[in-house]
């Protein structure tokens, strides 16, 4: 049978964009029931915790908390529907604003750690399983597994206090937009980045050897060695390409989580990342804000997900035939 | 090279002159303060919490201010005087002061900014008693009350929502969204959310040249620096760590245990205000069974300040009233008999004569403080030790906050934290206290309040008020545990810093 053109790979991809829309729905809905199940009032965050009552309420009115709850949902739902996010209560702008302020820093740092994550986890996958049950493996896996056992909180205040304090070689913190030079900021997001990407790196590597270990002693690899193709290109271009399936969706999750934001990384490095945005949207109860932010992200994990399946169709031709 | 060099003499010379023969030469920079978070809002009617209240202070003034001993003291208006009855406020302005846009300050300025107050603040019940305003010429303002209000000058100076002048023009902004503009040393440089703020030398500055040196946000304001970076660290580990690696000058809010890291290091200095706040538990008298006075006493009898102190970690120290010492109402005597009491066996004879069946006690606290939740930890223990069923239940601030501020019956026993209420006393305490602990009908505390407004003379309103706490924490609506303090660290190359309720970038100089 022979290989359908790439670019059928594109129907399905319109089937998935609009299955998107009932999916999106339910965050939508799901976000709004949660969050005003929480008690505490956004009113009393705004007016303050000194403020009497009386000024609570006036705030209340004025914002339309008082509304029962089903006309403030369809409200809001209605309002997206023309593309309205909504206003944060507490930042008292657009939400939409709010996120494109941040979403620069969050995109920075989870594609700088990213780039640290893929090419060392991959790497640390294909040798532990190559070399399994050997010191190799042994060296490997016990990285990993600390890469994932770690708090990240702890590794973040040592790595400041080592790399910043002491020797004096990064920034304590903050984030440094592009265009004031790449090197300040790319020095900027080093640290947590690379902190970010210790325990993804540890996830990845791990995954990458289950996926090798499958794959390695199959027909078409002893197949290649036969043919007389060098070892290492018989394990990268024939048996690293059968394992990329479950690399491609555990990359996906990553970058997920990456652009969800990490909200202890962000804390310690004082990144204003969208993580630290809906963390604090959610303690000040600032309604309009955590439930666009969770809507936008949630658009971006549907779209993410939807660029792995994209991207298994391109590296897989059995998923490209029609 | 000879033209050069006479040209470089005469240039100096000239700038000698210019600047003025003894002035003394500024020394610019910036100096960067790591601080735990941003404000929320720059708008000073609707600022609230110390960072907001802090920029605020730099930006803006206001006719009256609190001085370094937390009295009203005259800052745009160069004399306040008061009627016989205290039913009306003269402010005579001073002349030439000017916004930063250029404008000169007078009394519609004034007046405008009285009436957007009335109409934003969550603190309009400060102007609640004015009948009117008056201006009889652009430098004059009086404020005529519907009743006597003997402690209006210090409600004008109150540190949260404060009242502080905006121009005419701002009227009309709704809350949030006033133009950053005012008198103060710094103009408004930049903001951005979650990340830093900056505010600039007003090098148009007018300061008021009777005051001298620094005297709370009153005194003569001299801004040495070219800027002051506020940038928002919100952990006080990386806060120190900013300030070891040369990226901050200051480190906003040092725990003690971090604080001991600073010792012995000769670049920097940990530096303690105190009292910076106040620590002290509210008990609920309109919920079951705390609506028993006797039960609440049973609840005071037991608390033992020297192990809730030693529980929650903070730099605190014992003092029995929920005023400080340098207030002009204060007397220990009002407080005294009824702090850290420390005695079970009374608690249990108290509990027997208010027929405690073992009825539920719901202590509320929160987990975003957890020298709050220790606090009340302890104290859990000790009403347990005498007998009583309690509930402990840990939530978040905010939700801990809107439980007390409300007055929901969800609680019995709660606590926070007050850091402006103690500065002027009675009059910032009174909503605090009539909200938190629901107390209706008590005629005698009432009365104390009703006298402590009405009363002319200081020794009465010393006397109302010495009623009113003895009323307080006699029939334990309120439990005072501590005063505290909080640190923060700061470079050595810093001078004239000075420890007060916020820090004050005037008078300061970045060497």
């Amino acid at each position: 049978m022979a290989d359908a053109p790439r670019w059928r790979a594109l129907g399905p991809v319109a089937i998935r964009m609009l299955q998107a829309v009932p999916i999106l729905l339910v965050v939508a809905i799901v976000t709004f029931m949660l969050l005003h199940l929480l008690p505490g009032d956004p009113a009393a965050v705004i007016a303050g915790d000194q403020a009497p009552p009386e000024a609570i309420d006036r705030i209340r009115r004025q914002l339309g908390l008082d509304r029962p709850l089903p006309e403030q949902l369809l409200q809001w739902l209605w309002n997206l529907a023309r593309g309205d996010f909504g206003r944060s209560l507490i930042l008292n702008q657009p939400v939409l604003s709010a996120v494109a302020e941040r979403l620069p820093v969050t995109l920075s740092l989870a594609v700088l750690s990213l780039l640290i994550t893929l090419p060392i986890g991959i790497v640390f996958g294909i040798l532990s399983a190559y070399y399994r049950n050997t010191w190799i493996d042994t060296v490997v896996m016990l990285l990993a597994l600390v890469g994932v056992s770690l708090p990240s909180f702890w590794i973040a205040i040592l790595s400041v206090l080592l790399f910043s304090v002491t020797l004096g070689w990064l920034p304590t913190g903050g984030y440094v937009p592009l265009a004031a030079g790449f090197a300040p900021w790319l020095r900027a997001l080093v640290q947590p980045a690379v902190v970010l990407a210790l325990f993804q790196l540890g996830y990845l590597a791990r995954m990458t050897r289950s996926a090798m270990l499958e794959v390695l002693n199959r027909e078409f690899v002893r197949t290649a060695r036969a043919k007389g193709l060098g070892e290492w290109a018989a394990v990268t271009r024939h048996a690293f390409r059968n394992a990329l399936i479950p690399v491609v969706t555990v990359t996906g999750i990553i970058l997920s989580l990456l652009i969800g934001g990490s909200i202890i990384v962000e804390q310690v490095f004082s990144l204003p990342g969208i993580g630290r945005l809906v963390v604090q949207g959610i303690l000040l109860r600032d309604y309009p804000l955590v439930q666009g932010t969770m809507l936008l992200l949630g658009f971006a994990f549907v779209f993410l997900n939807l660029l792995v399946d994209v991207v298994f169709a391109l590296v897989d031709p059995r998923l490209r035939r029609g | 090279m000879v033209r050069q060099i006479a040209h470089a003499c005469i240039g100096a010379a000239l700038a000698l002159v210019v600047s003025g023969a003894g002035a003394q030469p500024r020394h610019g920079g910036t100096i960067v303060y790591a601080n735990t978070a941003g404000p929320s809002t720059l708008d000073p009617f609707l600022s609230g919490n110390t960072i907001e209240i802090e920029v605020v202070n730099q930006i803006y003034e206001g006719m009256l201010v609190l001085d370094e001993h937390y009295h009203p003291k005259p800052m745009l208006a160069r004399a306040v005087e008061a009627n016989a009855d205290a039913t009306a406020f003269t402010f005579t302005l001073r002349h030439g002061v000017k916004f930063q846009n250029g404008k000169e300050f007078t009394a519609a300025d004034a007046i405008a900014s009285l009436q957007r107050y009335g109409k934003v603040s969550p603190n309009t019940v400060l102007l609640a008693n004015v009948a009117s305003y008056e201006t009889p010429d652009p430098y004059t303002v009086v404020v005529h009350l519907k009743q006597t209000n003997a402690v209006f000058k210090d409600m004008l100076v109150t540190p949260i929502y404060p009242v502080l002048m905006l121009p005419a023009e701002q009227a009309d902004k709704p809350a949030r969204e006033v133009d950053f503009i005012g008198t103060g040393p710094f103009r408004f440089g930049e903001w951005v959310r979650d990340s830093h703020l900056t505010i600039n030398r007003n090098s148009d500055y007018v300061a008021d040249e009777t005051q001298s040196g620094t005297d709370g946000y009153a005194g003569r304001k001299i801004v040495d620096v070219d800027a002051v970076r506020y940038n928002f660290v919100p952990e006080a580990n990386a806060r120190v760590a900013a300030m070891r690696a040369g990226e901050a000058d200051i480190a906003g809010i040092v725990p003690p245990e971090l604080a001991k890291t600073l010792a012995g290091q000769d670049n920097f200095v940990a530096q303690t205000v105190f009292p910076g706040c106040m620590s002290v538990i509210f008990l609920q008298s309109a919920n079951p069974p705390t609506d028993n006075p006797l039960i609440r006493e049973a609840i005071a009898a037991v608390t033992n300040a020297d192990d809730i102190i030693d529980a929650a970690g903070l730099v605190a120290k014992k003092q029995s009233s929920i005023l400080y010492a340098d207030s002009p109402y204060y007397d220990s005597k009002s407080s005294s008999s009824y702090y850290s009491q420390n005695n079970i066996a009374h608690a249990k004879e108290l509990l027997a004569q208010a027929g405690y069946k073992g009825e539920k006690i719901v202590v509320l606290t929160n987990g975003t403080y957890p020298a709050m939740r220790d606090s009340l930890l302890v104290l859990s223990e000790a009403m347990k030790a005498a007998g009583m069923n309690v509930d402990f239940q840990v939530v978040d601030f905010i939700t801990n906050g809107n439980a007390m501020q409300r007055g929901l019956k969800t609680w019995n026993v709660s606590t926070s934290w007050f850091c402006s209420q103690p500065l002027l006393g009675p009059q910032q305490w009174r909503p605090i206290i009539y909200n938190y602990t629901q107390v209706t009908g008590n005629a005698v505390l009432d009365a104390a309040f009703q006298n402590f407004t009405t009363k002319v003379r200081v020794e009465d309103r010393k006397a109302a008020w010495g009623e009113a706490e003895r009323e307080l924490l006699g029939k334990a609506y309120v439990v005072k545990i501590s005063d505290f303090g909080w640190m923060y660290g700061y470079n050595r190359r810093i001078k004239g810093l000075q420890p007060w309720y916020s820090l004050r970038f005037w008078n300061v100089t970045a060497q």
